[in-house]
């Protein structure tokens, strides 16, 4: 029998202080040409106009013990979001208002690539692009979730779980949080000896004021397209992510990628922006009607 | 072919508690024959095996494959060959004898991401298989649309005596070239030409396993498709 | 562990359990085979309240290089709750219990993984709780199977998990949250169907000589029933629409 000494150490994901060889996807270049020609063509390889997004499907109450939840499929990126309410401590400066906090991750199991382990860079930032989005619009009230000003305050946490990547995971996930959050319900709690405690069958809609909603675009050569899935996400020059509200207004945006963007070409991403999103909105709305 | 005693089976399974031998996909446990992996199982001639419906590519020497240059060293390129193992594609095999490290830069030929028609050239357990492209069919692929699917099912994209890939190819005009590691590309002048043809291979693929395939993927590819 | 006061009624006169069951019903169990894109193999499970979902990758290289074996192909194992999956919100951070549960599910596939088919590699199950109900290690056990046979890795057998407990005194299958909670022992098994290996055995309470074989026979017994739903799920993926010979 041999000695299998490496076998202690082969559970262990910790292990990764080796930078990680050819980890990220690569696309092959017929496909990365292909992809190109056909922009020229003004075309996108799955037959999508530029400013198209995926077939989106929200289904909401996924997770039933969770306060709230949604699961969504952007074409085959699929996110599911669970919506944990508790009571906690307000932010020192912040004794008026709930506390909202919005994380993600990639899934090992999403992709071929990604990796068990802390979060990287791109992880941590689509998670706070997210978190912005939601958070700026001004979306949960948070004035409306006060337990005992400067003590005790209602927080709700939005954790996004990517199940399956196909690209553009800013919008999967903030579509998932935003309909997840439309669907959750806030439970009563009552100071008792200076404790909140959970009254039963008490809950109430979450205080919701407008619904944000991010279209990511990308841009390769100089066409804009909407919603990049992975092939076309691997060639972007680069891509902005904007979240707009239910007047219309910009309330955060990011760039990202390794090259820039004209003045026009961000002014048209901006109007853009609105006009995909007001359809993504009723999408959103109608699964808080219907539940799918 | 069709006296095989056939029967869908699941790892775990006892196909047979009969003498015979055990041969791919198949363990002998005492006198079971027990199936190791989802698929058909087939005792023919005495022997037993089963055909996998699913899992990846099993390199055999001199099989045709498609794959994808992931990276290099300073001697060969590493490609993805849909394997558990990657394949490797010595220098010299493409810059020929004479190749030197010093003077021949590796990328001048082929870079990460491009796609190659190769021969898998040795294949053990104990090594990676080696690839080779040293035929005239063989290289660099420079245009066409890559399809992925079950190297379990490229028998059936072939058909008996190819009968499947002609009619495919007759009724699109494509020309299609079949990785046994279930990687296909595609090339077509004609963009109709071309969906039709991806689509009666995706098609394979999903219904490897049902009866009148064959005539199936004939009826839409003479209807007139999208 | 073991009998806390509670005026929860775990086994009324009537051989009745808290959730309606009978001494030996398990909960609604359903699996589904092949439910993600990207994952070489992959598998969904409802297994009471408990949602989890596994997806494998492999055999394919491994990173870093030192810890590949020559010899034989490794498997590696991650078993995480996600945030939301629990009552009081989790962190995202792996917990030792999470650690803990990586390792036996791991062990408890081993046996029948034929990774010395595949040397220099390693074979990938990741397995996330959605949502967690009791006895979650062994419906993850459960799906990981699935998906493993999903991904085409060949293996000696399937492994199917149920707990078996006792509750009141009584020897029961498939113990619920409740049950594990305010009960008088749960034990998790793993089980190898058609080879009759046990692959995962843990202990939680106490169990007298008797009462331990009769634990062991009821969760083998239940092993089996959960079998044959791994076997539809697999069944339902790759034989239907199709002529079995």
């Amino acid at each position: 029998m041999k000695y299998r000494k490496k076998l202690l150490l082969t559970n262990s994901f910790q292990t990764e202080k080796v930078p990680n060889l050819g980890n990220t996807p690569l696309i092959d270049e017929l496909k990365s040409n292909q992809i190109r020609d056909f922009l020229e063509q003004g075309k996108r390889i799955d037959g999508r106009a530029f400013d198209e997004p995926r077939s989106i499907s929200i289904e909401i109450g996924v997770i039933p013990k969770a306060e709230g939840s949604a699961r969504v499929r952007l074409g085959n990126t699929e996110v599911i979001t669970g919506i944990k309410v508790q009571p906690d401590r307000p932010f020192p400066d912040l004794g008026d208002k709930g506390i909202f906090i919005c994380t993600a991750e990639i899934l090992p199991l999403a992709h071929p690539t990604a990796e068990p382990g802390p979060p990287q860079e791109d992880v941590i930032e689509l998670a706070r692009v997210v978190d912005r989005g939601i958070r700026e619009s001004g979306m949960i009230d948070l004035s409306k979730l006060v337990l005992v000003k400067d003590k005790s305050v209602i927080g709700i946490f939005a954790d996004n779980s990517v199940i399956d990547h196909d690209g553009n995971l800013f919008d999967a996930c903030a579509y998932s949080s935003t309909a997840a959050i439309l669907s959750t319900k806030i439970p009563k709690w009552e100071m008792q000896d200076d404790v909140p405690v959970k009254i039963e069958d008490q809950e109430s809609d979450a205080p919701i004021t407008t619904i944000p909603v991010s279209v990511t675009m990308g841009r390769i050569g100089k066409h804009i397209i909407v919603d990049p899935n992975m092939d076309e996400w691997l060639c972007l020059d680069a891509r902005i992510t904007i979240t707009t509200n239910s007047d219309g207004n910009i309330c955060a945006l990011q760039k990202g990628g390794k090259d820039g963007f004209t003045l026009d070409q961000l002014t048209k991403c901006g109007e853009t922006s609105t006009s995909v999103g007001a359809k993504i909105r009723e999408i959103i709305k109608q699964t808080k009607e219907t539940g799918q | 072919m069709d006296n095989a005693k056939r029967k869908y089976v699941i790892p775990g399974d006892v196909i047979t508690t009969a003498p015979f031998r055990p041969e791919q996909n198949v363990i002998l446990d005492g006198k079971k024959i027990i199936a190791t992996v989802v698929g058909t199982s087939e005792i023919y001639d005495d022997s037993v095996r089963v055909i996998p419906l699913a899992g990846k590519y099993s390199p055999k020497v001199n099989d045709l494959i498609i794959g994808k240059v992931v990276s290099h060293s300073s001697l060969s390129w590493e490609l993805d060959i849909n394997s558990c193992y990657v394949g490797f594609l010595p220098a010299q095999d493409v810059f020929g004898r004479d190749f030197s490290a010093h003077a021949d830069e590796l990328t001048s030929k082929l870079k990460k991401g491009d796609l190659v028609v190769a021969r898998i050239a040795n294949s053990d357990r104990s090594r990676d298989p080696l690839l080779t492209v040293s035929d005239r069919e063989l290289g660099k692929i420079e245009s066409g649309e890559l399809v992925k699917i079950s190297p379990s099912k490229v028998p059936r994209l072939i058909g008996k005596r190819g009968t499947m890939i002609q009619t495919i190819e007759m009724a699109t005009n494509a020309i299609i070239t079949i990785g046994q590691n279930g990687w296909i590309v595609v090339s077509c002048e004609n963009r109709n030409g071309l969906l039709k043809a991806i689509k009666a291979i995706r098609m394979v693929d999903k219904q490897a396993h049902i009866a009148n395939l064959t005539d199936r993927v004939k009826l839409m590819l003479e209807s007139s498709g999208e | 562990m073991g009998g806390r006061d509670t005026d929860l009624v775990l086994l009324d006169e009537n051989g009745i359990r808290c959730d309606g069951r009978k001494i030996d019903e398990p909960r609604r169990i359903m699996i589904k085979a092949g439910v993600l894109k990207n994952a070489d193999g992959s598998a969904y499970i409802e297994f009471g309240d408990n949602k989890i979902l596994a997806g494998v990758f492999g055999p394919r290289d491994v990173h870093p290089k030192h810890i590949a074996d020559t010899d034989t192909g490794i498997l590696r194992c991650r078993y995480h709750m996600s945030p939301f999956s629990v009552t009081e919100r989790k962190s995202p951070a792996p917990s030792r219990r999470e650690i803990e549960i990586s390792k036996v599910l791991k062990e408890a596939l081993q046996p029948a993984v034929m990774l010395e088919q595949f040397p220099r590699t390693v074979v990938d199950v990741f397995l996330e709780v959605l949502q967690a109900d009791g006895g979650s290690r062994c419906a993850a056990l459960d799906a990981a199977s699935v998906a493993l046979a999903d991904a085409g890795i060949p293996m000696r057998d399937m492994v199917s998990s149920i707990a078996a407990g006792k509750v009141a005194d009584t020897i029961i299958l498939d113990v619920n949250n409740e049950e594990d909670q305010a009960g008088q022992a749960d034990m998790p098994v793993g089980y190898m169907p058609n080879l009759e290996k046990i692959t995962l055995v843990q202990l939680d309470g106490i169990l007298t000589q008797d009462e331990y074989k009769k634990c062991l026979e009821t969760a083998i017994g239940g092993c089996k029933l959960v079998y044959e739903i791994q076997k539809k799920a697999l069944t339902d993926k790759f034989f239907s629409n199709g002529e079995s010979a």
